[in-house]
């Protein structure tokens, strides 16, 4: 029973009755003949319909998005335009989507013939539609001392198929140049520094070169507040299997993300300011450095397409078929200080809303599939390399109580190359909003006189290379009228 | 007092909680107390059939060996947690209110393990 706005205790009939679980019988819904085994949402299945059922929805989800223009409803072959990176992070999520992957698309196939795969039409049944497909583990531990290395647990598993190359990665590989320079990124001359303390995000030659792991954890503990790394995390995970998708010519990238887990990260998103890449939350095409618009779609290495196969499917759903199919499940630890985080609290919010209310969690996540941005995006973000809405910092003046003290902001000379104008409003956010009930326990956040103290945290590979890009193209600007024009040109 | 024998296991990291034993075999007794109260009871107590929710209480006060809060929330299974009852949703079978009958093997599994 649940109450209903009345008080329970003083009227009786306040309490309405709770909605029964399944609705008609406890037979499958399907075949009609069998006992039913699970409950998804109302529905009734036996183990037979649900595991069918389920395959169905995954490659309903997928194979829409394999070939690089849809064909719409009646799909006629499946050429994807590169090969395909499965990211792995021993999670419920990912094991299934591996698991389903290999028996859909691998085992149940052929090595592909063709040399050719951008110009093959052809989807024969019985060949593989991606000519390689790889498994990314991105291991975290080294952003937690005591964190345990669950690398070879995962490589076990991914090992236990068959079809797979396994590249196993950590994330401060973020901060490693050789790291960059494998996935063919070009060297960076000497390593950037930016200053946190300043919302302006002063860019200046990083002083003191440390090893990747010994930068993670500079950059992770300049961060001002809880909900900041976990955020850091996810986005240093997915640049990192971003650029490796890229490097090995892979026109696709699916991740692990259910239903569940789809609804949890797009109400997070929301709140830590990500609202304006709310559909790339869903799926998304990233090009390095530019924003992907409709002419670059079928065009072969220049977009990576980021899906997420199993955004129809709930954790239940995901769970049961892991259990029924005996599959292992490696598992991730819990980060510490996530639970108390954004992400945190938003995902007891959903399991707790997806125990009563099933039906509400897949809401969620189509009414956030409707949304769309007002604004054209004014670039992409440096940092995440989404789509940005640009002006963060001249928006954020206008709408909030930048500083209690009664002087203006100090602000920055247009000598001063700065970070903050190639954020997007998320990023800016996460590197610069102090909580609100502790200071950084990481940085001194002041000196004596009051003026706050310069912190210099190294910048991942990508965006240093991009800012030493940048530097080109203005030198190149100032430059090209006293430059000689090519005759060829 | 007759007894009834069943299986319980428990998957998804769940049993990380019980000593990191994923199999246990037990026999608890066909008449419960009404409260849940899993220590010895008096003859005046109101009593009801063993069901889901007593073997969770009992699960709790019996086999658990740290963090209460990751198995039970008000009087059950915390959101996140499937139970299964021989091998079928326990939403088919009542949840909590299903009677246990002897030789049933009860599934825990929690979905909390990350994605």
């Amino acid at each position: 029973m649940s109450t209903n706005c009345g008080n329970p205790i003083t009227e009786t009939d306040a309490m309405m009755p709770r909605r029964c679980k399944f609705d008609r019988s406890k037979m499958c819904i399907k075949c009609k003949e069998n006992r039913g085994n699970i409950v998804v949402r109302h529905a009734v299945y036996c183990k037979v319909c649900f595991v069918l059922m389920l395959n169905q929805k995954f490659k309903r989800s997928l194979e829409p998005t394999i070939n690089p223009v849809p064909d719409g409803p009646r799909k006629k072959s499946l050429s994807p335009l590169g090969n395909l990176v499965i990211a792995f992070s021993g999670g419920l999520g990912s094991t299934v989507l591996l698991d389903l992957v290999h028996r859909g698309y691998i085992s149940s196939r052929k090595p592909r013939q063709d040399g050719d795969i951008s110009t093959s039409r052809k989807d024969p049944k019985n060949e593989m539609v991606w000519k390689e497909v790889r498994v990314c583990y991105v291991e975290v531990c080294g952003a937690f001392p005591g964190m345990r290395d669950r690398t070879d647990d995962v490589r076990r598993v991914v090992e236990s198929y068959d079809g797979f190359e396994f590249v196993p990665m950590r994330v401060e590989d973020a901060f490693d140049e050789r790291w960059w320079e494998s996935v063919g990124g070009r060297p960076v001359e000497g390593q950037l520094g930016v200053d946190v303390m300043n919302e302006d995000l002063i860019l200046s030659p990083s002083s003191n070169p440390t090893s990747p792991l010994s930068t993670l954890h500079i950059y992770l503990s300049s961060l001002p507040a809880p909900t900041a790394i976990p955020s850091t995390l996810q986005t240093l995970t997915r640049l990192l299997l971003l650029h490796t998708s890229r490097s090995t010519n892979s026109s696709h990238l699916v991740l692990g993300t259910c239903l569940t887990s789809l609804s949890i990260s797009l109400i997070s998103l929301v709140a830590q300011g990500g609202g304006f890449n709310i559909k790339e939350e869903v799926q998304e095409e990233w090009c390095l450095g530019k924003v992907v618009v409709k002419e670059d779609k079928g065009k072969e290495g220049r977009t990576v397409r980021i899906v997420r196969p199993l955004k129809d499917i709930g954790m239940k759903e995901c769970e049961m078929y892991a259990w029924w199919s005996d599959l292992e499940v490696v598992g991730q630890e819990t980060w510490p200080g996530a639970p108390q985080g954004i992400g945190g609290i938003t995902k007891d919010f959903i399991i707790g809303l997806e125990k009563d209310y099933p039906s509400t969690v897949s809401t969620i996540a189509r009414t956030c599939g409707k949304l769309a941005p007002k604004d054209v995006p004014a670039g992409i973000c440096i940092l995440c390399n989404r789509p940005s809405q640009g002006q963060v910092k001249a928006w954020k003046d206008r709408i909030s109580i930048r500083s209690l003290s009664s002087s203006p902001l100090p602000s920055t000379s247009p000598a001063q190359p700065s970070l903050a104008p190639y954020l997007c409003y998320m990023c800016h956010t996460t590197l610069t909003s102090k909580s609100s009930k502790k200071p950084n326990s990481a940085v001194s956040t002041e000196k004596g006189d009051g003026v706050e103290s310069k912190v210099e945290v190294p910048v991942p590979q990508w965006v240093g290379a991009r800012i030493t890009a940048m530097g080109r193209e203005v030198m190149k600007d100032e430059l090209k009228e006293f430059l000689l024009v090519d005759e060829d040109d | 007092m007759s007894e009834i024998s069943l299986k319980v296991e428990f998957g998804g990291g769940l049993e990380l909680l019980f000593s990191n034993q994923k199999s246990h075999q037990l026999s608890l007794p066909t008449r419960v107390a009404s409260d849940d109260s899993t220590s010895p009871f008096g003859k005046e107590q109101e009593t009801k059939a063993l069901d889901i929710t007593y073997l969770i209480h009992w699960l709790r006060d019996h086999r658990l060996k740290e963090r209460v809060e990751l198995f039970m929330e008000n009087d059950t299974v915390r959101p996140g947690i499937l139970v299964l009852v021989n091998d079928t949703d326990w939403e088919l079978e009542g949840e909590g209110q299903y009677e246990i009958k002897d030789g049933d093997e009860i599934v825990f599994i929690s979905t909390l393990h990350g994605g």
